[in-house]
């Protein structure tokens, strides 16, 4: 159902955009389609790919292994063990909260918590390998992902020291 | 009419080859430890979804190929191009955070906006701002999940990093060049 509105909503904006395109530059439109084809041509088999393999990966890492690590450790190892689990937590738009409350309920520390979500949002292999290598190219992905690693870890301390 | 600033690209590139490599040694993970049938519920499944997607996807992709070229260039490179400043980074991830849609809206949306002018840290700052603030997922999943409290923390613990990471990779993209020069 969400990937129906969602899908309607994007052809929505997309049927504006291109109406607006072929009044304001009609001499324009095929390019538009040139280059509209070559991208989605382009992306097609990388996100197939990049989805099976996601799914293979949560396969791999069982939550209630996950869960039990994050609540057992504390502290700066704690931090740095929730970042790399965040990073290998598969997408979806709600998995690693739903982690991250049963870790929190076993024991898991504000700091660790933070540190999980934060690494998840901004790193989690799942959905860079299969929506933002295609989509931005690799040299997009791998400034963003090199640059955002810190953060993670900083916010985390940040929030075990608020805590 | 602009040229197309993209680079050429192959269809089987390295990229390419490594989302593969990494489906194929995760799905050899999954084949020993799981078995042929978890293997094959996960193949299929997976592909379901991504047939599934591609609608949203081609609609992306028309949606930000069409935006590069209507946009104002001059306007783009005003507010979000590499000299807009904190203030522009500001507005990227206010627009990331505030947009709402999934990885199939907020990336193509990304790349149409760098190829109408906005920066390489303009579009970390977007894709950060959505990633780490965005309203959609904080309010509908974060908080159903989550005690308000730690969620604040983090939001507020967060709010600066998208601005952060784009003056850091400015920097960086600035020293590059200097060093370039001399």
């Amino acid at each position: 159902m969400n990937i129906l509105i969602g899908t309607i909503l994007i052809w929505g904006a997309a049927f504006w955009a291109v109406r607006h395109l072929h009044r304001t530059a009609p001499e324009a439109r095929p390019e538009l389609y040139r280059r509209a084809g070559e991208t989605f041509l382009f992306m097609l088999p990388r996100l197939a790919v990049g989805l099976i393999g996601a799914g293979f990966l949560a396969a791999l890492l069982p939550e209630a292994f996950v869960q039990r690590w994050l609540s057992a450790q504390s502290g700066l190892s704690g931090i740095l063990l929730a970042t790399g689990f965040g990073v290998l937590t598969p997408g979806g738009p709600f998995v690693a909260f739903a982690i991250g409350a049963s870790a929190l309920k076993a024991g898991a520390g504000a700091g660790a918590l933070v540190a999980y979500v934060t690494s998840w949002s901004l790193v989690s292999m799942v959905r860079t390998l299969s929506y933002e290598v295609p989509l931005m190219g690799r040299r997009f992905t791998l400034l963003r992902v090199l640059i955002s690693l810190p953060a993670p870890i900083l916010l985390g301390l940040f929030a075990s020291l608020a805590q | 009419m602009t040229d197309d600033p993209r680079p050429r690209r192959r269809l089987f590139d390295s990229g390419f080859y490594f989302v593969l490599a990494i489906a194929l040694a995760s799905g050899t993970g999954v084949l020993v430890t799981h078995g042929w049938d978890t293997f094959r519920e996960i193949l299929l499944s997976d592909l379901g979804l991504a047939a599934l997607l591609m609608p949203k996807i081609a609609a992306g992709v028309l949606l930000a190929t069409a935006l590069a070229l209507v946009l104002p260039k001059d306007k783009v490179l005003h507010h979000v191009g590499p000299e807009s400043g904190i203030r522009g980074l500001a507005i990227a991830a206010t627009a990331g955070a505030v947009i709402p849609g999934g990885p199939a809206v907020t990336f193509p949306l990304t790349a149409g906006l760098m190829t109408a002018g906005a920066d390489l840290a303009a579009g970390v700052a977007m894709v950060t701002g959505w990633i780490l603030l965005g309203l959609n997922r904080t309010i509908v999943w974060e908080l159903t999940f989550l005690p308000a409290d730690l969620v604040l923390l983090r939001v507020l613990l967060s709010l600066p990093v998208p601005i952060v990471l784009g003056l850091a990779l400015r920097a960086a993209v600035r020293h590059r060049a200097r060093r370039r020069a001399s």
